[in-house]
């Protein structure tokens, strides 16, 4: 996964192909976060409409007005949506400002996969520039470009520049709940520490940065900036690339690989520099508060060129009237309705009779019913709206029915296709979708969507939910009621379950997010490794993933253990349900992940075999709730023993352990196991008699 | 430096792309510079709109003048749906409709003329054929008279007396008279598309001299001692300035026309030339200062309280409408309407392919909004989420607040330009 040996290759062909290179941009298409869910089970992130113009569409453009001549686009969940999108686009045809543009698919879980994978790939040539697919920017790169050349040419070990936008300490493009500083040394433009702090408008003590003394010590002058939007341009060289790979366990560009590269300054040498801009505008759509804001800033043109009047999709015919209105023609506007301020209406769409609407985007071919009330609302394409229904600061996706009478609080999002029956409220912040996760269709909950309505109400990861987002959300303005989208800390990969956004476990976090933490981490190691296991992937990859994943949630062992426990035994059972007998299922699977149990235990050499009681109480654990669980434990202890995984004084530990026989339950499913931890005994023929005596007393 | 500066598309990237790749692609190109706004200012629109044209005809093989017609049509309207508010767009396409109308005309009037002669040799059989086509266009205009193609009616007592030659009567070219096939004696062998490419040759030309034909009448307007207020960057009026420098000694106050225009206009005040025109000629130009004229650049603030002292406002546009109204840089209707409450004269130079023959029902479909970071800062987080800013980039001036306007063919009365609207653009043409 990780060749390193191009570390010192990369730069030397670099160097003498300086003269004319073509300039590439890698877009990466998926963010690898679920802050879309649920629309982001439909489509792909980038296909959203952003007033009324998929994503995409801002990203390409961008680059086209940077110059860029080769694009690679990665895709990720739906990428073949996507794929048949680009293919049709007008960026494929051949008078696209691309001389080329290439589409990759990935497996990739994250952002460090897609990197890794294209320094496998050996595709960039040059200096190239990655975004993501959400950025809208009307910069001309130019300026950053020539700045990062110029220093590239003093100083190979300047290998990237990331384009930063200069905003006051409270926009409302910024996210308002992660907060990214840099430390910036000025008169170098170079980025000394990055840090991304949360910021909980409840306790401010939590937000405390901590950067090196040596920093502080060795720069006479330092620029602290927390009122930067990082709108993720940056302009690299392929050694970033190199770097990617050699570290394995990097993730996100930012949290991850920025601030491990600015950590490990001594030992990589590599210095990361910053472009702060101060005119021309540039954002990313990174949540559905950043949505709200970068559609606001789009109708009232602080993104000038690309404003819904510039048709940028070629069918597309806005007209921009007094006011920021934009109507694209052939829409029906009954006489007395009332069309406000900042609104964008698409092509075929009919509003009815004294509806008003105001600061919203609707797309094309919507019915919108008599007296119907609009306002911050962001309606998609083919959307009813029944007569009298009034919708605020929501989100209602493509092919909507709603229902007469309907209310739609501030913040409630809609998915693909739902039907909401009449009289129906919609509370603020409740999002509505009708596909599952796999992309089947779910059951109507009748409760949600009324008699006759299509959907159900969608919990976000469908497991816990962080109630922590809903109290920093509370200080919301339009769309900001959007627990665990707008702001979540936590959010999921839409891929696989795999933890992409959790913050970087430091000592200063508060408990509770760090609680979250390992309930994400065991839930995504468990589901990640139950995964792997059934594929039959070999050892040494899971066991990566598995080191990846606990780097990237800062997993402690235990945790590690825990999920190793629990997504083998799953396994196990289903061997087991299969027709294995439990002795062969289990000595299969640990003898081939032997080496998985093995990193997860330290304490060889030690008097204490504290990390191997863990993993048999762990186990212990697990099997209680487990079919044939007694046996499967006897079994297990056995292989781990025949496998010198376990040594006997572990077992004897475990058993004397009180943890181990603190519950009834816990007592049963060990209860097998006694014939063995009996016969372990003799065997090493010391004088344990008393004890297991005492053992079989509790019992 | 100079590679980086070549990355960004522009003008002079699509006239390089327009030689290397296949047509349709570089109509697409225009349509996407356009559209991003990556070639604005009139004179690069129509500068690659009338190469765009040339390249357009020239790989249509055809001697069809009507399938030609057809042709520049669609690629016209696409372009023009590309950037409505860009109207020398349209004007061009319109001109080169013109011409290949009249082409196709003349070519009919000397085949008429040839078999009236009693040469009923036709070399060119197809398009005897083709012609047929035609009569159905030339049904409205013929009540009209052909002001163009035919010499002998006469068309309007003004052109009769001060114009002649109604069409590209260049002073600096005077001897080039328009398109040879004219003559009626000239014979059909010629292609119609040969004589279009030409025409079209003669406008990339006449896009690159307007500035000096306008500034020839520079010294007429301009008199010694005056002061003169002007506004923009406009390169037009630097060398109408710049010429009536040579001789005179006058005093220029500049508004800065803040926020869209007032770098451009800093820079050439202060003579640190700005590039980024085309071609880069104007680099080459040396600033009024260098001629002795003192130029005094004010805030667009002070433009009514120094109105008074002015005895002339010279003002640039973007377009200038069949009404006599104009669309130029916002603030022009500012300084057009002080000028009117003191009586100062108002004089527009303006490149007679700026003017349009839409007339301006809705002229706030025409103004452009632009990017109201130049008003207010973005990094205003709290006055952006509150405050609708909005950044008009063009006025509207209507034509009563102009005296005088003064194109490469003249000067005109704003009332007058309805006839050298018709004098340029065929009535079939105006909404095609």
């Amino acid at each position: 996964m990780a060749p390193k040996q191009k570390a010192g290759q990369k730069p030397k062909p670099n160097s003498a192909e300086e003269v004319e290179e073509t300039f590439q941009a890698v877009v990466l298409a998926d963010t690898f976060e679920t802050r879309f869910e649920p629309f982001t089970r439909d489509k792909p992130r980038c296909l959203l409409p952003l007033a009324n113009t998929p994503l995409i569409e801002y990203t390409l453009e961008f680059l086209a007005n940077a110059g860029v001549e080769e694009v690679f686009l990665y895709g990720g969940a739906h990428s073949d949506q996507l794929e048949k999108y680009i293919n049709a686009s007008k960026w494929r045809a051949l008078s696209s400002p691309f001389k080329q543009l290439t589409f990759l698919k990935s497996t990739s879980t994250s952002v460090g996969d897609v990197m890794r994978d294209l320094d496998g790939k050996h595709l960039i040539t040059g200096d190239f520039i990655v975004v993501s697919g959400d950025v809208i920017s009307n910069l001309p790169i130019e300026g950053a470009l020539a700045q990062h050349r110029a220093r590239r040419a003093l100083d190979k070990n300047a290998i990237m520049t990331m384009v930063l936008r200069e905003a006051g300490l409270q926009h409302r493009t910024k996210s308002t709940s992660v907060s990214p500083i840099f430390v910036i040394d000025p008169t170098k433009d170079r980025c000394l520490h990055y840090e991304e702090i949360d910021r909980h408008p409840d306790d401010e003590q939590s937000s405390r940065l901590n950067i090196d003394a040596e920093i502080i010590l060795k720069h006479p002058e330092l620029d602290i900036r927390q009122d930067l939007i990082d709108c993720s341009i940056d302009i690299c060289t392929p050694d970033v690339l190199s770097l990617w790979s050699d570290s394995f366990d990097y993730q996100s560009p930012r949290k991850h690989y920025l601030f491990g590269v600015l950590k490990d300054y001594e030992l990589n040498g590599k210095t990361l520099h910053t472009y702060i801009i101060k005119d021309h505008y540039a954002a990313r759509v990174r949540n559905l508060k950043a949505y709200d804001a970068v559609s606001k800033d789009i109708l009232s043109r602080w993104t000038y060129p690309l404003c819904p009047d510039t048709n940028l999709l070629p069918g597309h015919t806005y007209t921009l009237r007094k006011g920021s209105m934009y109507q694209e023609t052939g829409v029906t506007l009954a006489r007395s309705c009332v069309i406000g301020r900042r609104t964008v209406i698409g092509k075929g769409t009919s509003i009815g009779d004294r509806a008003e609407v105001h600061n919203s985007v609707l797309g094309r071919n919507c019915k919108i019913g008599r007296n119907v009330k609009l306002d911050g609302a962001y309606i998609w394409d083919d959307v009813v709206i029944g007569d009298n229904s009034d919708v605020r600061g929501a989100i209602i996706a493509d092919g909507v029915v709603l229902g007469k009478h309907c209310t739609i609080a501030s913040g409630a999002l809609i998915s693909y296709g739902v039907k909401i029956a009449d009289n129906i409220w919609v509370e603020s912040g409740k999002r509505i979708t009708k596909t599952r996760n796999d992309g089947s269709v779910g059951k109507n909950d009748p409760a949600v969507v009324g008699e006759g309505g299509e959907g159900y109400e969608f919990i976000h990861g469908e497991e816990e939910e962080d109630d922590e987002d809903d109290v920093s959300v509370a200080s919301s303005g339009l769309v900001y009621r959007m627990p665990g989208l707008s702001l979540s800390s936590a959010s999921i990969s839409t891929l696989s379950s795999e933890v992409s956004n959790t913050s970087w476990a430091r000592s200063e976090r508060s408990s509770f997010s760090a609680d979250e933490d390992s309930d994400n981490f065991h839930h995504d190691a468990s589901v990640s490794l139950f995964d792997s296991l059934r594929e039959g992937v070999a050892a040494d990859v899971v066991q990566l993933e598995l080191v990846t994943l606990r780097m990237s949630a800062n997993a402690s062992d235990n945790q590690v253990r825990r999920a190793i426990v629990t997504s083998f035994m799953k396994h196990i059972q289903q061997l087991m349900e299969g027709g294995k007998g439990a002795g062969p299922a289990v000595l299969s699977v640990f003898t081939a992940y032997k080496e998985v149990v093995e990193r997860t235990l330290f304490d060889r050499n030690k008097e204490q075999k504290k990390d191997q009681v863990d993993l048999l109480l762990a186990l212990q654990n697990d099997l209680i709730h487990r079919n044939k669980g007694e046996t499967v434990l006897l079994f297990t202890a056995k292989s781990l023993y025949e496998l010198e995984l376990i040594e006997e004084e572990a077992y004897d530990q475990w058993w004397n352990d009180e943890r181990s026989s603190s519950t009834e339950e816990m007592r049963a499913v060990r209860s097998q196991t006694q014939q063995f931890v009996d016969w372990l005994a003799e065997a090493e023929e010391e004088s344990s008699e008393e004890e297991s005596e005492e053992e079989s007393d509790d019992e | 430096m100079p590679s980086s500066l070549a990355l960004t598309p522009g003008l002079g990237s699509f006239l390089k792309c327009l030689k290397t790749n296949p047509i349709d692609t570089s109509i697409e190109t225009l349509i996407s510079l356009l559209k991003r706004r990556q070639i604005r200012h009139s004179r690069s629109c129509a500068t690659a709109t009338a190469y765009l044209l040339r390249s357009v005809i020239s790989a249509c093989r055809t001697t069809d003048s009507a399938k030609l017609i057809e042709r520049v049509q669609s690629v016209g309207r696409r372009l023009m749906a590309a950037q409505p508010r860009e109207m020398v767009v349209g004007n061009i396409v319109r001109r080169v409709l013109g011409l290949i109308r009249d082409e196709a005309e003349d070519d009919r009037d000397a085949e008429f003329a040839l078999s009236e002669i009693g040469s009923e040799s036709q070399p060119q059989t197809p398009r005897a054929y083709d012609d047929p086509a035609l009569p159905l266009d030339r049904d409205s205009p013929s009540i009209r008279p052909d002001d163009r193609s035919s010499r002998p009616p006469l068309t309007s007592m003004f052109s009769l007396l001060s114009h002649p030659e109604p069409e590209n009567s260049l002073p600096s070219t005077p001897g080039s008279s328009s398109p040879n096939g004219r003559l009626p004696g000239h014979g059909p062998s010629k292609d119609v598309r040969a004589e279009v490419l030409e025409g079209i040759g003669e406008i990339i030309d006449e896009l690159g001299q307007v500035d000096d034909q306008i500034a020839a009448y520079a010294l007429d307007h301009i008199h010694s001692n005056e002061i003169i207020l002007t506004h923009t960057s406009s390169t037009t009026v630097q060398k109408f300035l710049l010429k009536a420098a040579t001789k005179r000694k006058f005093t220029v106050i500049h508004a800065e026309s803040y926020p869209n225009n007032h770098e451009a206009t800093h820079a050439t005040v202060s003579g640190s030339a700005s590039d980024d025109d085309n071609l880069g000629l104007e680099a080459f130009q040396k600033p009024l200062i260098e001629h002795g004229i003192t130029v005094i650049l004010i805030p667009d603030s002070a433009v009514f309280a120094i109105m008074s002292r002015v005895n002339k406002v010279i003002l640039g546009t973007h377009s200038v409408l069949a009404n006599g109204g104009l669309v130029a840089a916002a603030g022009t209707r500012v300084i057009a309407r002080a000028a009117k409450v003191h009586q100062t004269p108002v004089v527009v130079v303006s490149g007679v392919y700026k003017l349009s023959p839409v007339y301006p029902f809705d002229f706030d479909s025409l103004i452009e909004y632009g990017d109201p970071s130049k008003v207010l800062p973005y990094e205003e987080g709290d006055l952006v989420d509150l405050v609708d800013v909005q950044n008009p980039i063009y006025d509207y001036v209507p034509a009563e607040l102009v005296d005088l306007y003064i194109t490469n063919i003249g000067g005109h009365a704003p009332s007058y330009l309805y006839r050298i609207v018709s004098d340029h653009y065929r009535k079939e043409d105006i909404s095609f």
